[in-house]
């Protein structure tokens, strides 16, 4: 039976439509108390005082906490963790604000009440007096010599300064003719990943036993029961996590939030479980955003369009950096570039600056849509500039598939990849060639139709050093007495269906009947260590572990069987849950063989074997460089997936406003194991790249205040905007994890932006408009007509 | 104060905050979590629910306001693990990831086809563009509702 490669719906379908599966704010223990907190309105003010009387006095009302409070108690989050290549400067984080707050949305104090209504007026009861200070609206007002610090005890506003460099840059830029270089600025908008279902927790102290349970709408319970552990100093041991159902995470999920903490502090004080279930409007401004990076570039290329040098600036406005640490993704924006392109001389520039605006969170595409975005439109401008065809600028630039493991300027290690197959698949696939036929005719009916393509790289299975998101994974595989089979996995699934993968993979590599292989996740308690869900890498590592221990299972079914069976183990077929001899034709089932050695282990069958049915097994994946080596290779990226993504749009120039009538994106992601499933994935990633395009934008005033504080402001795409998506597959298989895998869930979330904004150039080549500035939204396209016409172009 | 609803069928009466949601009563006071908060501000539907026939987010009404009033939710009453087709043919077109809109999604499907049996595309996009959903990018969600139309019409 083959179960990989099977298109199979996701296992907790039939719950979830029913309206039947448990999320945190499903879950309801007895006594259990709501928490709600008090955030600054402030972007940027010192705490005077926090007045908790009025609070405390409501009916209802069992406990206010305060900054003051919890620093007393000594809890604090302190920076952990090491870097190469960079030293990011940090300070230690108070779950709720102490002296001074950094960003609208800060938790200063919260209630604790006997129900939401109550918690929620007791929180607006809670006086805080601040004193305002001047608020750093962006990155570049953080850079100006003389502004206000964020953090007072640095010397300025910069985080990480992180120069790559590779060959001369310079030295090639000033020996190319003017005619051979082109230079530009690219933005990239702050957005949040907003999952559907906020963040939440519920924590549960049991004085009795000093032990305490948490339900947390979380991408990685163990993870989380560590640094919950670190914060409160609370024994780990003593800690349990469990990861209900999750409505959605997308990378914003990955713990630990400051809530976390206030919440299990609160329910120890009381000794009785209290809820923190996150409001929309606290997310917008507190649940972490990401993005919000521009690019200064210059090129210089080949009059044949190769890129000879690349300089860049990029500058990351991080916000008030927290508990988060979502700040990494600005170094992988500048690890991933040129990414799929080999270019001789580099110099990159990183600074992550902080500011007043709201912290980073992690979010799909983990910094490489940014590196996508800039990469392609510089990509895009030299075609420009040397006249050449968008996709023949690409082939000539692409990464052969002779050349990997190909080390990047960054000393990242890029495993494989044939990127000229993407592009000339998703070509093929949008109809690339006969598009300007339509486009002209298009043109001629006063239509504006337009053509783009945009690659992306995404490197998957994150693997940073001295961290507890890194490079493995666990699971358990058993069997009971009655041949059923349990699967615990250290990974989780926040919706994307790892749990019905790793189930087609632990079947196929037992020989299993699938419906008899039950995979559970996310309970610190049942479940062996591992890392949670994020970078795609739940099949990838979840997978590799779960085949190694049922490997171990399937041996010593096959001793024990080829005893019953008078056979050798090299005659015996394995299959469908049953065991077979090809010599004699006699089988045995996997229960007979499961109760042979449950209830005969000292049976004439079970002489020297530990009876056992019982393995855990942890995947290590190599590719991955935790020291730099002698080739300045350090690599926390070991396998790197990749698509090219084309679309085909309308602008119109009266209203600046985009139709995408078609999206294509060809993907390789080595093996797929379940491709209902991995394209659902795709789909859901595409969506949201175009959302990031067109849509969504985290809009902060000059003082830093939120200006999308609802999603009537930060506007996802709905079903009216969803677009006919066209999906491709190829397959360059890893080689360095089982069968070949590699990820997907990042994967088709870059290409959508660079891709729409190449075709909207196409579509306004009269006007001569470049997009540069994420997302295109109607007024900005407008703007740029505008501009265009008052010079004197188009029409 | 006192209401009385009709909650799935059921005359139910209860003691409610003034200020408390209709989703919050469903949700605490019924025991009925299909309907799930996604923003308090009508934007995402993932509180969809029946009243009166009428499908409406229910983070925006006051519980109150559903007094003498008839409640369909998501559940409706059905013997676990029953579901209807629609829900079935999400189930098999994948029309979910995470499944926290996915009980909105069907009741504006269940409204959606009780009014127009055989809507087109644009038509089951204006029927659905209340709802949010953030992991499936509506292509799987789309495939099932065009599964359930042609199923019930013999198509
Ligand atoms: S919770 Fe009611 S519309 Fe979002
Ligand atoms: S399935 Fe997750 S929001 Fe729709």
């Amino acid at each position: 039976m083959t179960y990989v490669g099977a298109s199979i719906p996701g296992r907790n379908n039939r719950r979830s439509a029913a309206g039947a599966a448990t999320y945190v704010d499903d879950i309801r223990p007895d006594g259990c108390l709501v928490m709600a907190v008090v955030r600054s309105p402030h972007a940027h003010a010192r705490i005077r005082s926090v007045d908790t009387s009025a609070g405390h006095d409501l009916d209802g009302v069992a406990l206010v906490l305060t900054g003051e409070e919890l620093r007393d108690a000594g809890i604090a989050i302190h920076p952990s963790g090491t870097n190469v290549n960079f030293t990011p400067r940090t300070a230690v984080r108070h779950v709720l604000a102490v002296d001074k707050v950094r960003y609208v949305g800060e938790p200063v104090a919260a209630v604790v009440a006997r129900d939401y209504v109550t918690a929620r007026a007791a929180a607006q009861a809670v006086l805080v007096a601040y004193e305002t200070l001047p608020a750093l609206g962006d990155a570049r007002a953080a850079l100006k010599p003389g502004a206000v610090l964020v953090e007072e005890s640095w010397p300025d506003n910069v985080m990480v300064d992180y120069p790559i460099a590779r060959g001369d840059a310079d030295a090639v830029l000033a020996a190319t003719p003017p005619s051979g270089r082109t230079s530009g600025t690219l933005v990239c908008n702050r957005v949040a990943a907003t999952p559907l279902e906020g963040r939440g927790i519920i924590a549960d102290y049991n004085p009795y036993d000093e032990t305490m349970t948490c339900w947390a709408s979380t991408q990685a319970p163990h993870v989380l029961r560590a640094l919950l552990s670190a914060a409160l100093s609370f024994p780990e041991g003593n800690l349990r996590v469990i990861q209900p159902q999750v409505g959605g995470a997308f990378g914003g999920k990955i713990p630990m939030f400051p809530e976390d903490v206030i919440t299990a502090y609160a329910s120890r004080r009381l000794g009785r479980p209290v809820k923190w279930i996150e409001q929309r409007d606290e997310y917008l401004s507190a649940g972490g955003h990401s993005r919000d990076m521009r690019c200064d570039y210059e090129v210089a290329f080949e009059p044949d369009g190769r890129i000879t040098a690349l300089k860049a600036g990029l500058l990351a406005d991080v916000g008030a950096q927290s508990t988060f640490l979502g700040w990494l993704m600005a170094i992988v924006s500048a690890a991933c570039m040129p990414g799929s392109y080999v270019v001789d001389h580099v110099s990159i520039r990183l600074r992550a600056v902080v500011s007043n605006r709201g912290p980073w969170q992690a979010y799909r595409g983990y910094g490489k849509e940014v590196a996508a975005f800039f990469m392609e439109r510089i990509l895009d401008d030299v075609a420009r500039a040397a006249g050449l065809g968008r996709d023949a600028v690409r082939t000539r630039n692409f990464i052969s598939p002779s050349h990997f493991p190909f080390v990047q300027p960054s000393g990242w290690v890029t495993d494989s990849g044939d990127y000229q197959g993407t592009l000339e698949a998703v070509q093929e696939l949008i109809g690339w060639d006969d598009f300007p036929a339509r486009q002209a005719a298009a043109r001629a009916d006063g239509r504006y139709l337009g053509i783009g393509i945009g690659h992306e790289l995404t490197p998957e299975g994150s693997s940073r050093p001295d961290a507890l998101l890194n490079g493995t994974d666990s699971a358990t595989v058993k069997m009971t007495p009655r041949g059923d089979v349990t699967v615990l996995t250290g990974v989780t699934s926040p919706g994307s269906g790892n749990e019905t993968g790793i189930a087609q993979i632990v079947a196929e590599c037992l020989g299993a009947d699938l419906d008899r292989v039950r995979v559970l996740q996310g309970d610190t308690q049942s479940a062996p260590h591992g890392n949670g869900n994020y970078s795609s890498r739940s099949l990838t590592f979840g997978g590799s572990s779960a085949r190694l221990a049922a490997l171990v299972i399937r041996e010593k079914l096959e001793i024990v069987a080829g005893r019953m069976l008078n056979a050798d183990r090299a005659d015996l077929e394995v299959t469908g849950h049953r065991i077979r001899s090809r010599a004699s034709g006699q089988s045995v089932t996997f229960d007979e063989v499961a109760a042979e050695i449950y209830r005969k282990p000292h049976g004439r069958h079970m002489a020297g074997i530990d009876p056992a049915l019982e393995a855990t097994r942890a995947f290590k994946i190599d590719n991955v460089y935790h020291r730099k080596d002698e080739d300045g290779r350090y690599n926390q990226y070991p396998t790197w997936s990749f698509s090219t993504g084309a679309c085909i749009v309308e602008v119109t120039p009266e209203t600046g406003d985009v139709r995408i009538e078609k999206f294509a994106l060809v993907h390789d992601c080595g093996v797929v194991v379940n491709p209902l499933l991995a394209e659902a994935q795709l789909h859901g990633a595409i969506m949201q790249g175009i959302g990031a395009s067109l849509y969504e934008e985290i809009v902060y005033d000059d003082d830093a205040i939120p200006q999308t504080p609802t999603l009537r402001e930060y506007t996802l795409p709905g079903i009216r905007e969803s677009v006919d998506i066209v999906l491709g597959h190829r397959s360059t298989p890893s080689p360095f994890t089982f069968m070949g895998m590699k990820g997907v869930g990042e994967s088709g979330i870059s290409a959508p932006g660079p891709a729409i904004a190449s075709a909207i150039d196409d579509a306004l080549a009269d006007f001569g408009v470049r997009m540069t500035t994420m997302p295109f939204t109607p007024a900005r396209v407008w703007a740029a007509i505008q501009t265009a016409r008052s010079a004197g172009r188009g029409e | 104060m006192l209401i009385s609803v009709e909650v799935n069928g059921e005359v139910v009466t209860w003691d409610v905050d003034p200020r408390e949601t209709l989703i919050d009563a469903i949700r605490e006071r019924a025991r009925l979590t299909g309907a799930h908060v996604g923003c308090r501000s009508a934007s995402c539907g993932a509180c969809t629910l029946s009243l009166d026939g009428l499908t409406v987010k229910s983070c925006c009404l006051l519980a109150a306001e559903a007094d003498g009033r008839t409640i369909r939710t998501v559940e409706d009453g059905r013997t676990p693990p029953e579901v209807d087709d629609i829900q079935e043919a999400f189930i098999a077109a994948q029309g979910m990831q995470c499944g926290y809109c996915t009980p909105g999604m069907v009741m504006s499907v269940r409204h959606l086809l009780a009014q127009n049996p055989d809507p087109s595309d644009d038509e089951i996009r204006r029927g659905l563009a209340g709802n949010l959903c953030r992991c499936t990018g509506y292509v799987n969600i789309l495939k099932a509702v065009r599964a359930v139309r042609d199923a019930r019409l013999g198509r």
